[in-house]
């Protein structure tokens, strides 16, 4: 605030030394042309007055950003909160499922006195102990994706949805659906993209089993992939039972299970494996879904140092008539 | 320790969660195993100086000195008893060093009791009482093939091989466990740290990488045997490069 006063006080005070110095503004006429004879205090007065001026725009333009800045970091920050306390309640409500489970099949053992019942609860216990040790794992997978450094090599994209496609074909549920990979040959093939072929794999391995595990006999799964100026398209999408509006939003964090999938077996994790995968190698991830019509997953990975492709861009013809003629 | 023909493994089993030692040791005693627990690294250390054993089972963190600390330290003073770390972490970096540091093997956890008695048994077979043992060798030697595990490079007779870190990765544990079953999801863990949902398919194309290199014939192995169904065997006979 204290800035911004002095700068309109050093810009008013040009103004006035410059005019009172400058005196009158001479206008002669030699001839037919017109001179303004300006007086060099009007002159330094108007520079002052130029340099204040855009002192004082520079000032507020960088006010004005860092009001902005601040408000994005503070909207961010309450955003990270947000996230983290989700994060947490779904850990709790996972971790808790299970060893409430453990205690019970426990109270169970110490208090059995039929061998059947022992049995019965060991075996519940062992499960469960499963249970959070995959959770565990999942989320060591998901700490370590984020930090370790990514191996990249050239990726041929076709031939790795096909090894993607077979894979999920491997899936027992997945004989009644039916898989298919499209992918262009012409104008030409798509690049090759620079990436780590391996968590590739598993990022589309897991969109496909996803695909696979939210849809029905007979629901089709598409993989498609195309070129799109400076970075390749994936997109995996099914005719499923798509993702409630109001579960969508939080798909790709960690640990969220939509209603559907309590259900079936999972940790929450693909999606955000997907994400971390993507973003690591300097992509994005999209979803869209309707429930009860589909979901498609798309994927933008940046793809490396580009020969160059001209690109036309058509627009609408110039029109002659004017605009609002054909209103209604 | 008992007299019998076959005397029981001392094994060393360091960890300072009780929870855990309890119960490990009372798994590795039924196992076959005379089990000696430590709650920490100095411990651990006066029971090898005191009992001499045949193997050291040692937890990554652990106050008064943490796992690597001791398995550095044992090394140092030409202990060459089989080191098998848990790691905590499962960090890529934390197994580079396990095996740098002359561990002959490490497991993460949460692990399956099972596997640890599997891979203490392994350890043990391999292990060359008095030697230095293949995984605390800085160079290795396999016929033509030559690694140098410092700098990750390996040579052909003469010809540097050109392999991604991964692979280079596989052939270190390849050459460091040689004649023994390795199974996909075991490679895959060496490779990534954890066991991926499907991802063995990683593993094959690494070997595959390894066989270009190698300029090996899978139908006849001359360096990596496939097992079907089950994984892979380096079959050449592997020696410390001094």
């Amino acid at each position: 605030m204290v800035v911004s006063r002095s700068y309109l006080l050093g810009a008013s005070a040009s103004v006035v030394a410059g005019a009172a110095l400058g005196g009158a503004l001479q206008v002669t006429v030699p001839g037919a042309r017109l001179y303004m004879e300006v007086s060099p205090g009007l002159a330094a007065g108007l520079v002052g007055l130029v340099v204040a001026g855009i002192a004082a725009a520079a000032a507020w333009v960088r006010r004005r950003a860092a009001a902005v800045t601040a408000r994005a970091l503070r909207r961010a920050a309450a955003e990270t909160a947000r996230d983290r306390q989700r994060f947490l309640l779904r850990l709790d409500h996972e971790l808790k499922n299970p060893l409430t489970a453990i205690r019970a099949g426990l109270a169970n053992v110490q208090s059995a006195e039929a061998a059947t019942g022992t049995a019965y609860a060991l075996a519940s216990v062992s499960a469960q102990t499963d249970r959070i040790t995959r959770l565990a794992g999942d989320l060591r997978k998901l700490a370590e994706l984020e930090t370790r450094p990514i191996e990249t090599a050239p990726v041929d994209l076709p031939g790795l949805l096909h090894e993607v496609a077979e894979a999920a074909n491997e899936i027992p549920a997945a004989r009644q659906r039916s898989i298919r990979v499209a992918v262009p040959r012409a104008p030409w093939p798509l690049p090759l993209l620079d990436g780590d072929r391996d968590l590739l794999f598993i990022a589309l391995q897991n969109l496909v089993a996803n695909a696979v595990k939210f849809s029905g006999p007979g629901d089709a799964v598409e993989v498609r992939a195309s070129e799109d100026g400076d970075a390749l398209l994936v997109e995996v999408a099914d005719t499923g039972a798509g993702i409630p509006p109001d579960e969508i939003g939080q798909v790709w964090e960690e640990l969220a299970r939509g209603r559907a999938a309590r259900a079936l077996p999972g940790t929450g994790i693909g999606l955000a494996l997907v994400r971390v995968i993507i973003t690591r190698h300097g992509g994005q991830a999209a979803i869209r879904s309707r429930d009860g019509q589909g979901t498609v997953v798309s994927l933008r990975l940046p793809l490396p140092g580009r020969a160059e492709t001209a690109l036309v861009v058509a627009g609408p013809r110039q029109r002659r008539d004017t605009p609002g003629k054909a209103a209604p | 320790m008992t007299g019998a023909p076959h005397p029981r493994p001392v094994v060393i089993l360091a960890d300072d969660d009780e929870a855990i030692t309890s119960n490990l040791a009372a798994f590795l005693d039924r196992a076959g195993f005379a089990v000696h627990v430590a709650s920490d690294g100095e411990a651990a250390l006066d029971l090898v100086e005191r009992l001499d054993p045949d193997g050291c089972v040692l937890d990554v963190l652990m106050p008064r000195a943490d796992g690597r600390e001791v398995l550095r330290r044992l090394r140092a003073s030409g202990r060459w008893l089989p080191v098998l770390l848990l790691t905590q972490v499962g960090e890529s970096g934390e197994r580079a060093m396990a095996l740098e540091e002359g561990a002959d093997d490490y497991l993460n956890k949460p692990f399956d009791p099972q596997e640890l008695v599997a891979r203490l048994r392994a350890v043990l077979r391999r292990a060359r009482p008095g030697r230095r043992p293949l995984s605390a060798a800085p160079t290795l030697r396999a016929g033509d093939l030559r690694m140098d595990r410092i700098s990750r490079r390996a040579w052909l007779i003469d010809a540097e091989l050109m392999l991604t870190p991964k692979a280079m990765l596989l052939l270190d544990y390849l050459l460091t466990h040689p004649d023994e079953l390795l199974t996909r999801d075991r490679l895959l863990e060496v490779l990534w740290g954890f066991d991926f949902p499907v991802g063995t398919r990683a593993v094959d194309n690494r070997i595959a990488e390894l066989r270009r290199a190698l300029r090996d014939d899978p139908g006849q192995p001359a360096w990596i045997e496939t097992v079907a169904g089950q994984g892979y065997r380096f079959v050449a006979r592997v020696d410390d490069g001094r």
